[in-house]
């Protein structure tokens, strides 16, 4: 595992799996797009609106799975001082911004239309919201503090302390009294979504992964290309 | 998909939204991945 965290290592494997990660990523946003779009029935209360599902949902998850992988990083960065944690957490703030945001929107567009509202102050929406502040602050750290160690360092902590609010977004809608519906796929008692609604949800789910993975290889790609000029120019410097 | 149905623009809405945000994101990582790959083979 050490030896593919390697820097250099790691941007000859990302280059060599990359191709092959955006084909699976295009092969299954095709076949979750057909599924959502043509293949699964309207709602028999929400009507076509029931479609905005499959792009709010997996935006959703990929929004609290990427914050919960930057602590991972943060926390690994902070431990064993890996050359490549730090950077795999930053790269991966800005995708999960999107995510989060998208995840937002597309709630929001839902709502006004199934809620007669855009926005509520529920504690689902509102630890969403919680999530986005928590991915801007993280991204303006690393953009605030010129020495990248320190700036690590606090942004690592940032994300350290800002996971607690995972399993908040998570479990809001079972702790406290919601507008927004409580778990429906990943329920101990089996999932509520009928299988014509439920397999586009999930190969969606699978699509916005794996387009993560080739988001996050690109991001740490650059990533790490930006870090060896930026030595290379400190080095001619400190020569001169 | 009905496009003609009720709320059929709120779909709309999601989709081009999420259509954009995705494409946005790939266009922005991928100029700043080569960008930072030509200056690494500039500077040698």
């Amino acid at each position: 595992m050490q030896k593919f965290a390697n820097p250099h290592v790691f941007v000859k494997l990302a280059t060599a799996i990359l191709p092959y990660v955006w084909a699976l990523t295009a092969i299954l946003f095709v076949i979750g797009l057909y599924g959502a779009l043509v293949t699964s029935p309207p709602d028999y209360q929400q009507g076509e609106t029931v479609r905005i599902i499959y792009v709010h949902v997996p935006a959703s998850w990929l929004a609290l799975m990427i914050y919960s992988l930057m602590a991972v990083f943060s926390a690994v960065a902070l431990i064993f001082r890996h050359p490549l944690a730090d950077a795999a957490a930053k790269s991966a703030a800005p995708i999960g911004a999107v995510f989060c945001f998208l995840a937002l929107f597309t709630g929001s567009v839902w709502g006004k239309p199934m809620w007669g509202t855009w926005w509520v102050w529920d504690a689902r929406l509102t630890s969403m919201f919680v999530l986005m502040l928590l991915y801007l602050g993280y991204i303006a750290i690393w953009r605030a503090i010129d020495d990248p160690h320190r700036a690590a360092s606090i942004a690592a902590i940032v994300a350290l302390v800002g996971a607690i609010n995972v399993p908040i977004v998570k479990y809001s809608v079972d702790w406290w009294n919601t507008l927004h519906q409580p778990a429906s796929v990943f329920r101990m008692s089996g999932s509520t979504i009928d299988k014509s609604m439920l397999w586009p949800l999930l190969v969606m789910a699978l699509a916005y992964t794996m387009l993560f993975v080739a988001l996050h290889l690109v991001a740490l790609r650059g990533e790490v290309f930006l870090r060896k000029i930026r030595n290379r120019r400190l080095a001619e410097v400190r020569n001169k | 998909m009905d496009w003609s149905a009720p709320h059929a623009g709120f779909v709309m809405a999601a989709y081009a939204a999420s259509a954009i945000g995705i494409f946005g994101l790939i266009i922005w990582l991928v100029r700043r991945d080569i960008n930072a790959r030509k200056q690494d083979q500039r500077l040698g």
